[in-house]
């Protein structure tokens, strides 16, 4: 009992001089958090603030009340948003693009990353490095004015060769059938090199002697690139993964944007762009709020899920 | 090594494959360039592939005459300097502290930082803060919310703590300010990564179109990647009217200003171009410090 109380009273006394302790080094350090200040400020306001604006989904917004002066109104937005016809298509069309984008978009890089490992002279190889870098550096708006020119039926390269094929020329930008197949080409086209660097540095980790033994073992270039390099670029491959399938509800909505119009509407309407429209558009403020919320809420169980399978099957993971 | 049939098969495959996607990556650019260099009632004629048929600056004099083209160029320019100024200085302040190693509450500040990448208020909340603070009108709109950003920061953070910890104990022991250090130690120390990180928020905001299109109310504000959006919108309506008609009525304006949009799009890629070379050497350095470290 005695024993105990002494040990108590010392942990306390502990604990009282490590709180002094801490308070001198804070002291000393106070230029320190005056640097960070600004930054801290920052977050405060354009992220912390946003999170607490989220309670706008569960308002009735009034402009003249406020956020916190306009009544409650529980999960009125959610439920409207779940039951309107809207609620399939727009899921339907994030997730339709977005699982096309990781079917097509995803292994592109790696496959480009293989081939260009398999190039002998490094000048043709900086040459086609420099020429796949090159578009991602460009906005989309440039991407989609570039697709534009080359597909317009005024005088466009491809409707050109149409031409010259004896096919009639087609307005492919206004096409409804074609927005699905652009949406993926253009992705592609524009990540696709930019996205083989990770893999491509990845590769250069891998080491060199294992090739050798192998290849003294009698083993080909095909044999040493699928028991060598894949595996050992496969982590890499695992956490672009995660993150790929993390962001399937994000389906790219600066692209989608640009590429929209009346016509594919009905194809090509996916979550944020529908927060956009009935948000910015129409100024149903906390309408467009429940259904961000509901999106970063799902993306969130999807990256914790995904994350959770591929540690118990494959062993990579984010966290 | 002799090289068996297959390999020699597989070679002349990949290079030619490699090659093809090389061209058309690249074409596209080119494509554009020589439009925006070939009078526009010619262009539309076709067969102008290669290079320019009848030579012509009239688009480009065209599209700097343009009041509206001007003005949005100058915003651009001048948000990206001022962005690329204010992030990089208030990154690095934020940055050096949170690498000293003996500063309380590190933990709790770090949390502070990383919570912000996997929760955030969405985009509707966003824009009722931005709106809040009157930027949904004002030329700021492009700089104060674009100073920080959590990859960036996690960047110079890493590059600082890999700074060896002893010089800044002897500079401290020389009686040195924490300014001090910083500015005399630490960012002559991280050049590589500063000039990576300049051309991360630069690039990215000379390319930004969204924040103009749908935060911006003035029009007059407009920084140049949005009023390229707007005319390629413009464009397209009209040209959803006119596709079913035969267009003879109106196309000596339509073509104009096809051509004239080409030149602003090559107006809007050629500093991309033009830097391009940095681009390459400091960008891929930091993607990769980005994906090793994490």
């Amino acid at each position: 009992m005695g024993r105990k109380s002494v040990s108590v009273a010392l942990s306390l006394e502990q604990k009282n001089y490590n709180r002094k302790r801490m308070w001198i080094q804070a002291k000393k350090h106070k230029v320190l958090y005056l640097f960070m200040l600004p930054c801290i400020i920052w977050l405060l306001v354009f992220c912390y603030a946003p999170m607490a604006g989220i309670i706008l989904a569960f308002k009735s917004y009034r402009f003249d009340l406020g956020i916190f002066g306009s009544e409650w109104a529980g999960l009125k937005h959610f439920k409207s948003f779940m039951t309107s016809p809207e609620f399939w298509v727009t899921i339907r069309n994030t997730v339709v693009i977005s699982g096309a984008k990781i079917i097509c978009c995803f292994p592109a890089p790696i496959i480009l990353a293989l081939l260009l490992n398999e190039i002998r002279s490094a000048g043709f190889k900086r040459t086609i490095q420099t020429m796949s870098y090159l578009p991602n550096f460009v906005s989309w708006v440039v991407v989609i004015q570039l697709m534009t020119a080359v597909f317009t039926p005024y005088g466009g390269v491809v409707n050109e060769i149409r031409k010259l094929m004896g096919l009639e020329s087609v307005f492919i930008m206004g096409e409804k059938s074609a927005f699905y197949p652009l949406v993926i080409f253009s992705d592609m086209w524009k990540g696709v090199g930019w996205g083989s660097i990770v893999y491509l540095s990845a590769i250069t980790g891998i080491d060199q002697g294992l090739y050798e033994a192998a290849t003294i073992d009698g083993a080909n270039r095909w044999q040493c690139t699928w028991h060598i390099t894949l595996p050992g670029i496969s982590t890499t491959i695992g956490i672009m993964f995660i993150m790929a399938v993390g962001g399937i509800l994000n389906a790219g909505y600066d692209q989608i944007l640009l590429l929209q119009q009346p016509a594919n509407m009905q194809i090509s309407q996916v979550l944020d762009t529908y927060v956009l429209q009935t948000g910015l558009k129409y100024g149903k403020f906390e309408y467009a709020t429940a259904i961000g919320l509901f999106k970063s809420l799902f993306s969130l169980l999807v990256v914790a899920a995904t994350n959770h399978l591929s540690q118990k099957f494959a062993e990579v993971g984010l966290w | 090594m002799k090289e068996t049939t297959g390999q020699k098969l597989f070679n002349i495959f990949n290079y030619s494959f490699l090659a093809l996607l090389g061209i058309i990556t690249f074409y596209p650019f080119w494509y554009v360039l020589v439009a925006s260099f070939n009078t526009g009632r010619d262009f539309i004629r076709g067969g102008v592939w290669l290079y320019p048929r009848e030579f012509t600056l009239e688009n480009y004099s065209l599209a700097f005459r343009d009041e509206r083209i001007l003005t949005s160029l100058g915003i651009s320019v001048s948000a990206t300097v001022l962005c690329c100024l204010s992030g990089l200085m208030f990154t690095a302040l934020a940055a050096y502290a949170m690498s000293v190693k003996t500063l309380p509450g590190k933990t709790f500040m770090s949390f502070f930082w990383y919570f912000t990448t996997i929760f955030g208020g969405g985009m509707i909340p966003y824009y009722m803060v931005l709106r809040g603070l009157g930027l949904t009108s004002s030329f700021w709109l492009y700089i104060i919310p674009s100073i920080y950003s959590f990859y960036n920061f996690i960047l110079l953070r890493t590059n600082f703590a890999a700074i060896p910890y002893e010089l800044r104990e002897s500079a401290q022991l020389d009686g040195a300010s924490e300014w001090t250090i910083l500015s005399r130690i630490y960012l002559p120390l991280s050049k590589p990564i500063l000039a990576t990180l300049t051309l991360f928020i630069g690039v990215g905001k000379w390319n930004d179109w969204f924040t103009g299109a749908y935060y911006q109310a003035k029009t007059e504000l407009y920084p140049a990647a949005t009023v390229l959006q707007k005319i390629l919108s413009e464009a397209t309506a009209s040209s959803q009217v006119k596709v079913g008609q035969e267009t003879t009525v109106g196309s000596m304006t339509s073509y104009t200003s096809m051509s004239l949009q080409m030149a602003f799009v090559m107006i809007l890629t050629m500093p991309i171009v033009i830097i391009y070379p940095f681009l390459q050497k400091y960008y891929v350095k930091g993607v990769m410090v980005g994906s090793v470290k994490g």
